[in-house]
């Protein structure tokens, strides 16, 4: 049963606001399909936060979005209990979190416990301020950034926080006919508003379609050895810059986590669901890999000196399973 | 009847058969079997030259040794060597058994099957696989009859030289000359070589008769089994290999075809779908499937 309304309409409607980045809108849209969150890496000024403000506008929901600095405070995401004098009482403030769709820029400019108090309610869904737990709204999804070229004064995310980003996307610069239309949409005029094209039931609806769309045993197997050779990935050979050959165990210390076999099924379900279909196919999976991949393979020092990309260990490995 | 058995030459890759095994499963390797082939570097070998036979297995995993493949009985030749090689690489695991044969015995020798035993892994099942078998016409003598021969042929002239250089003398010797040159074109010659019976010719299929190939074994067989197997048969038709995906068969310029892009499609959600769907699925791939072979010249 397919909704009326369908969630290729609403890429359909992003596409028209934003120029390029359509991994950016694939990867939103698979977020929320998955009740899963994003992080992303690049540069600034590539429609980030346009992105996010089009999904929310896009799905009639709330857009919030928390600049990370190093002076923040887990307060000031989730939220604080203030007194009031007239009351005599306290009252809750509720934090930038309670929104359908949360950017969270920079999220490597705020100390650990800052990083925690979110990664804590994008995994519980909730938020504890005082004694009352307050659910976060549903649909919610959190849109992470990270800036690739300025590290000085950031806290690195620990792998098992990034784990629970359902997947990384890199985001690269556009291309040069993408770079013409975005001067020649947003020379004149400010952005185009986004029209909603869903409601948040639609939302909730898409989700439980995709959680039912069939994946084969092939493909389930799939799954599980692509997440397994980043275990084992002795027999996978790379290329180093100098270009001699390294297998690509050398440069792992550690392999992607179970949450990965997850994420890549919720993935390729929801790639399948964006496609229109109701079963699931290896390019799914194929498409989705590196996304739910690359931020849970723990790469030693050697990926650096050795000049090998993490993509291209990633890519390596993927290649070595034939598809079923 | 005719057309089942051109349909399992087609899909050679097809030919499993799940028989009861000699080797407990326990025991037997978990491998996807993509082919698995007899050949000879001489299908025509002469007597006492030796020749080779070559097994050829490519399985989908990365495996150090292959187990469990029996060679066919070669009563009929001499085994002279027996040589291993299987290389490991991305796309699974190429294995080459080269036996170097001699013949003593002129005529046709039939050698059957090669077979493997193995788990399916693709569908956890333990099967037997069979190679094509090899029909070899044996040609010539063998070299101890030809040299008896010629030994025979050359005391005879020597005698008869002997008989007319005392009867016409030195002074006849060009007369002698061509009496022998005479003799020698009326001398039968060393017995023929029994003609060589032609080696079968190899079943040549043209992409029209594979494709309807299958679309009889998918008629026939209105299985998941049967629909992987056409959608190998036709991914190999266009040179893709198992491994690959569809996006990748896409991307081949042969597939810029709508009809074969629709027969692909349909054959990969026929792969792939749930089972309330088979059903429909194998009927929209088999009405690509026809719709492809009606358009192939």
């Amino acid at each position: 049963m397919i909704a009326a309304r369908r969630p290729a309409d609403l890429q359909v409607a992003l596409a028209h606001t934003i120029v390029g980045q359509h991994g950016v809108i694939e990867a939103l849209l698979l977020a929320l399909l998955s009740n899963g969150h994003v992080l992303l890496e690049g540069p600034p000024g590539l429609a980030k936060t346009l992105a996010c403000r089009s999904l929310a506008a896009a799905l009639e929901g709330e857009f919030k979005r928390i600049q990370f600095t190093p002076d923040l405070l887990p307060s000031d995401i989730v939220g604080t209990r203030i007194f009031d004098q007239r009351e005599s009482a306290f009252a809750t403030v509720l934090g930038p979190i309670f929104a359908n769709v949360v950017l969270a820029d920079e999220i490597n400019r705020a100390p650990a416990k800052v990083q925690s108090a979110l990664l804590e309610a994008m995994q519980e869904r909730q938020v504890t301020i005082g004694p009352q737990s307050y659910a976060l709204p549903d649909p919610f999804v959190v849109m992470a950034t990270m800036n690739p070229l300025d590290s000085e004064g950031t806290y690195a995310l620990p792998i098992a926080q990034m784990d629970r980003f359902l997947m990384k996307i890199n985001v690269g610069y556009p291309s040069r006919e993408e770079e013409l239309q975005i001067l020649d949409r947003f020379a004149v005029a400010d952005t185009q508003p986004v029209r909603a094209v869903a409601t948040l039931d639609d939302i909730r609806g898409w989700r439980e379609q995709a959680h039912s769309v069939h994946i084969d045993d092939k493909l389930k197997r799939y799954i599980v050895d692509l997440v397994t050779i980043t275990r084992h990935a002795d027999d996978v050979s790379v290329r180093s810059q100098s270009g001699a050959a390294l297998r690509a165990a050398e440069l792992i210390d550690y392999g992607a986590s179970p949450r990965a076999t997850l994420a890549l099924a919720f993935l390729a379900r929801g790639r399948a669901m964006l496609d229109g279909r109701d079963f699931a196919l290896p390019d799914d999976v194929r498409a989705v890999a590196g996304h739910a991949l690359r931020h849970r393979i723990g790469f030693n020092y050697r990926l650096a000196t050795d000049g090998v990309s993490a993509d291209g260990v990633i890519d390596a490995m993927i290649a070595t399973i034939p598809a079923p | 009847m005719a057309g089942r058995t051109a349909a399992a030459l087609a899909l050679s890759a097809v030919a499993v058969t799940a028989t009861a095994l000699s080797v407990s499963a326990q025991s037997l390797a978990r491998l996807t079997v993509q082919s698995f082939v007899l050949s000879t570097d001489n299908p025509r070998p002469r007597l006492d030259v030796p020749f080779h036979l070559i097994v050829t297995l490519h399985v989908r995993e990365r495996v150090t040794q292959i187990a469990n493949l029996e060679l066919p009985m070669l009563a009929d030749l001499e085994l002279l060597g027996d040589e291993r090689e299987t290389v490991s690489g991305t796309n699974g695991t190429q294995y080459r058994e080269t036996i170097t044969v001699v013949a003593h015995r002129a005529g046709p020798i039939a050698i059957a099957p090669a077979t493997l035993q193995a788990i399916d892994a693709r569908d956890g099942k333990p099967k037997q696989w069979y190679t094509n078998g090899l029909t070899l016409s044996l040609t010539g003598v063998s070299a101890p009859v030809l040299r008896h021969e010629a030994g025979e042929i050359l005391g005879v002239l020597w005698r008869a030289l002997r008989v007319l250089l005392w009867v016409l003398g030195i002074a006849c010797l060009v007369a002698i000359v061509a009496l022998l040159m005479r003799r020698r074109a009326r001398r039968p010659g060393p017995p023929a070589p029994p003609m060589p019976e032609s080696a079968p010719a190899p079943l040549q299929r043209s992409p029209r008769e594979q494709v309807a190939d299958a679309l009889t074994v998918l008629r026939a067989e209105r299985t998941r089994g049967a629909a992987i197997a056409v959608r190998g048969a036709v991914w190999r038709m266009l040179g893709a290999s198992d491994g690959e995906t569809l996006g990748d068969v896409l991307k081949r310029r042969q597939a810029f075809d709508p009809m074969l892009r629709d027969l692909l499609i349909s054959l990969e959600r026929s792969a792939f779908t749930y089972d309330d769907d088979l059903r429909g699925a194998i009927d929209d791939a088999c009405s690509a499937l026809q719709r492809y072979a009606e358009s192939l010249p």
